[in-house]
């Protein structure tokens, strides 16, 4: 039975702090108006209410007299496995986990947080999408959703390092600093790794790359599954642990930037090392003087605005990091999307999404929210520091035969650096 | 049985009953969720939860009604937020600075304090009603709303609805006696207390919680809340 | 027989054909006539209830045919303040009116007789005006032991009361006490204190509670019944509703503070001083029914909000047990006892340990459950 295991699941997982939100919950259905895809869909289903929907049901009758007297009398019934097929597709498809519901909730439920957890109840009775989870069991098998095994990484950096002629150092002991790239920038914008390079370097940052911690992608933590996020997780550890680093440098990448620097405290034991992302150590870098930027090297005339990533800037707290950088690249031609910020909406491709090819039409439709926000404001070029979003980015400038170009901002950064 | 008998029952041992039903099912719920655990935050702070903390009730009490029309986020839907925070302004405003109200809390907790002039808080109870009736025609068209609302929530809605009404009545001395209306109030107050603790309108009580861990969620991203 | 009309007796006192009508426009005003009642109560000729009679004309009318009305007045548990009241009421004009209007053929408190002597004309005017005289009572009537609590002569009130009530042609409670059970009623009620009407089912009994009754509403009660020998259009409490119609609250002349939100918090302080509201002093005025504030006292010179204190609400049943006097009136009526509250608290805490504990059990199985595998 798949809904014994999602129960167990949330029984397990369902403490005080869970619990008390679930309380909380008036039913007052704010929350869709926060969500992209309810509001680019209209579907009510996608309510982010509705999506912890089971979580409460599962809360209540396990946990609650009231929930079990309910049941009895037949006004609720108890979680049934149909009803977890159902809500995989509200959970994979129409969700990003990018908690902007958290920020419109009157009562300041962090929704964001307790949907991954319905999630993890959806990875154990196993109702996840198939697409999704043929990703995670690549990467539990090859050790990449995208194919980056051993030779296929080597090669990657060798390619990358001749390419653009960036030091880049493999598996160097006494390193200060691991930096670990995601698969999609390995595979798909080996630019980025170049420029994180370069950015690196210049700093006199005393840098290496792991041919075991390769990857930071984390498919378990898309697919809610506690133990291949933390399968994961322990891989990137490992191979820091065996460089003996002070400090673990995430990439362009944010739901991984999410679990590792977020969460993973919280599911295992983390070796005691500073954990930061690229665009907060660009910020430190500019900061300190460590790095020059060319300033106004951006204000061609063109206009640029920025994307902040739900794992990065709201869930990630980099928010001012970027903003620091695009006013001096471009203190004329920057201008802000609105709403922004902590506020901003979400790419609508991450969380998973991306991976479902069922899910595309909705994830197409939902970004019709972001062409209209970006036209708003009239812009070129739309800056963003997650790969993610620079995919679905990608992906949906062809689709919809836009003419902005999309560029990651440690490339920008690269770009504009004085020597 | 006069209405006069009927006020004095209702005024006085049925909510006295009432009252220690809300005590007991509050303290059952309070004690019932703090004891499933909780975990302590291992993850390194970015930023101070305690500010975030601090951020997220301020919001949630002060800046939060002015967000939406900043952000644009509740173009769509205005009257739910509206109606909602109105109504919850009009509750506070009626329930502890009327001067009616205000002798409950005294002669419950042995001390008072200044109430605003009757016309303000009479004119807040119409906006409460009027909100209430707002909420309650949402309800019957959002989508959302429709998919989320059950029978507990109709009856949250006429639970919290009669002593509005009721109270309104009673003060405006409309259609019935002033003791009649006034039984009727406390009647419906009454149920209202003791349906509480069954209900989501206990919301009140954990919504210190929600708010405290929205607060340190993001405080400790350094983000505001 | 042939007793003297009330007219032919004021004549022959002196009062003027023009302090007559005066008088009768006085009681019409009293007993609320703004016009004809409805004919089939005047007792007129449907003609003449329908001609442009004034209603000083149709009491006229009455008192120059009708002779005077017999009365029986007993007073049981009680503080003989109604009858205070009514005996020194300043509103010389009325009051002398009806107690001129009527013959008071016994009361214990104004007779000169007393003993056998009193009993005896009681019992020969009871026989003398058999369905035609009114009982007016006074104090409450206990039922405990037998009504062994109060007893006159020997016998019990509540013998009395059924005996005198078999004749009366209505019953008149005045004060709270014949009303509702008044003071003696009040928690724990020792001697199962009642009011008339609970116990006398078969006359009409009317209720002119109040502590002590309003004279001028008594008079007006007494005028009503001689003008149109029924009883005035009573209350759901069997009140007057001409007098009880209305809240204190209503018609106090410190209802514009009420409005504006200005109370007094203590009797000496500046909204004191000001004349403030007295709703936060514990003012019963919002549930009160009774003429205070329109009639005031001692001939319409003050009434006790007037004069700076709050409504205790005496003409309501129960207004001993309402509640402090002092305490706000929109309050529960008592404070609820801390260790009632302390022990449902515990139970609740208790309760929630317990199903607390279960759903920790709960999850270590779901735990072991999943370690299994």
């Amino acid at each position: 039975m798949k809904s014994v295991e999602a129960m167990n699941t949330f029984v397990q997982d369902t403490g005080g702090w869970v619990a008390s939100q679930l309380e909380a919950c008036t039913r007052c259905g704010m929350c869709a108006e926060a969500c992209h895809f309810y509001q680019a869909s209209g579907v009510p289903e996608y309510a982010p209410v509705w999506k912890m929907e089971l979580l409460r049901r599962a809360y209540e009758q396990k946990f609650t007299l009231i929930g079990k007297v309910k049941v009895a009398l037949g006004v609720d019934k108890a979680v049934s496995d149909q009803d977890l097929e159902e809500w995989s597709k509200y959970l994979y498809y129409a969700c990003t986990v990018c908690n902007k519901c958290s920020m419109v909730c009157p009562m300041g439920i962090d929704i964001g947080s307790l949907i991954a957890e319905v999630r993890a109840g959806m990875a154990a009775a196993g109702v996840v999408p198939d697409d999704l989870m043929a990703a995670v069991n690549k990467q539990v098998e090859e050790g990449s959703p995208l194919g980056v095994t051993d030779d296929v990484f080597e090669s990657r950096m060798e390619w990358v390092a001749d390419e653009w002629e960036e030091d880049l150092p493999m598996d160097k002991k006494g390193a200060d600093t691991l930096v670990v790239f995601s698969s999609i920038e390995i595979m798909k914008f080996p630019t980025n790794i170049a420029a994180i390079a370069k950015i690196l370097n210049k700093a006199g940052e005393n840098w290496t790359l792991s041919s075991k911690a390769r990857e930071i992608v984390n498919f378990g933590f898309y697919e809610g599954s506690h133990e291949h996020t933390k399968m994961f997780l322990e891989r990137v550890f490992d191979g820091a642990k065996e460089l003996g680093v002070k400090k673990i440098v995430v990439t362009e990448c944010g739901h991984a930037y999410d679990a590792i620097r977020w969460h993973a405290h919280n599911m295992m034991d983390v070796p005691d090392m500073e954990i930061t992302h690229i665009v907060g150590l660009i910020g430190e870098y500019v900061d300190s003087g460590r790095i020059k930027l060319k300033a106004g090297a951006l204000d061609n005339g063109k206009t640029y605005t920025f994307h902040d990533a739900c794992k990065i800037q709201r869930k990630g707290g980099h928010i001012n990091e970027p903003r620091q950088v695009m006013k001096i690249l471009a203190p004329k031609s920057f201008k802000e999307m609105s709403p922004n910020r902590e506020e901003a909406i979400c790419c609508g491709g991450g969380g998973g999404v991306i991976a479902i090819k069922d899910a595309d039409a909705l994830r197409y439709q939902t970004f019709e929210l972001k062409v209209a926000q970006v036209n708003q404001v009239g812009a070129d070029t739309v800056v963003m520091s997650c790969s993610n979003c620079r995919l679905q980015y990608t992906d949906c400038v062809e689709h919809f035969n836009l003419d902005w170009k999309v560029a990651g901002l440690s490339q920008l950064v690269a770009d504009s650096i004085m020597d | 049985m006069n209405w006069t008998e009927i006020l004095a029952f209702t005024r006085g041992p049925l909510f006295q009953v009432a009252l220690v039903i809300f005590v007991a099912g509050m303290l059952y719920r309070l004690v019932r969720v703090l004891m499933l655990g909780w975990q302590k935050d291992k993850v390194p702070a970015k930023g101070s939860k305690a500010v975030g903390v601090v951020k997220s009730f301020l919001k949630g009490l002060l800046i939060f009604p002015f967000i939406p029309w900043v952000k644009r986020t509740f173009t769509k839907n205005p009257v739910i937020y509206l109606a909602g925070g109105l109504f919850h302004l009009s509750l506070f405003v009626v329930l502890i600075l009327g001067a009616a109200h205000m002798l409950v809390w005294k002669s419950l907790l042995g001390f008072g304090w200044w109430t605003l002039p009757l016309p303000i808080v009479d004119w807040m109870a119409a906006v409460g009603i009027v909100a209430m009736v707002a909420l309650f025609i949402n309800r019957l068209f959002n989508p959302v709303l429709k998919l989320l609302t059950g029978p507990a929530e109709w009856l949250n809605l006429a639970f919290v609805f009669l002593p509005m009404v009721s109270g309104y009545m009673l003060t405006h001395h409309l259609f019935f006696r002033y003791e009649v209306m006034f039984s009727i109030h406390m009647l419906t107050v009454d149920f209202l207390l003791i349906w509480i603790p069954l209900s989501r309108i206990s919301h009140f009580m954990f919504y210190f919680f929600s708010r405290a861990i929205h607060g340190q969620e993001f405080g400790k991203r350094a983000v505001n809340p | 027989m042939a007793e003297d009309s009330i007219y032919e007796r004021l004549k022959q006192q002196g009062v003027t054909r023009r302090d007559f009508l005066k008088l009768c426009g006085a009681v019409a005003g009293a007993i609320g006539l703004s016009g004809l009642p409805p004919v089939q109560a005047s007792g007129l000729p449907v003609t003449l209830a329908r001609s442009g009679y004034k209603a000083r004309d149709q009491v006229a009318r009455v008192l120059e045919t009708k002779s005077r009305l017999p009365v029986i007045w007993l007073e049981f548990q009680d503080c003989a303040g109604c009858t205070e009241a009514l005996s020194r009421s300043h509103s010389p004009t009325l009051v002398n009116l009806v107690l001129n209007a009527i013959t008071v053929e016994y009361h214990e408190t104004l007779s000169a007789a007393a003993g056998f002597q009193a009993e005896g004309a009681k019992h020969n005017a009871m026989e003398k005006y058999a369905g035609q005289y009114v009982l007016v009572v006074e104090g409450s009537i206990p039922m405990a032991l037998d009504g062994a609590y109060c007893t006159i002569g020997g016998r019990s009130a509540l013998d009395i009361l059924k005996e005198s009530a078999a004749g009366a042609a209505a019953i008149i409670a005045t004060g709270n006490c014949a009303a509702f059970g008044g003071l003696p009623k009040a928690k724990p009620n020792p001697t199962d204190a009642k009011g008339v009407w609970e116990i006398v089912t078969d006359k009409p009994v009317v209720n002119i509670p109040g502590c002590p009754a309003i004279p001028e509403v008594f008079t007006a009660v007494v005028a009503h019944f001689l003008v149109f020998g029924a009883l005035p259009e009573l209350d759901s409490l069997n009140r007057p509703k001409t007098f009880y119609g209305k809240t204190i609250h209503d018609r106090c002349l410190r209802r514009p503070f009420y409005e504006a939100g200005k109370f007094a918090l203590s009797y000496d302080d500046e909204g004191a001083k000001e004349g403030w509201c007295l709703y936060k002093l514990g003012c019963k005025g919002p549930t009160t029914y009774n003429a205070c504030a329109s009639l005031k006292w001692d001939g319409g010179l003050s009434f006790p909000i007037q004069a700076g204190h709050p409504c205790l609400g005496c003409s309501e049943p129960g207004f001993w047990d309402g509640g402090g006097f002092y305490q706000g009136q929109s309050a529960p009526l008592s404070r609820p006892d801390l260790t009632v509250v302390g022990a449902a608290a515990a139970a609740g805490a208790v309760a929630g340990v317990a199903v607390g504990a279960a759903n920790q059990a709960q999850k270590k199985a779901a735990k072991k459950a999943e370690k299994a595998k």
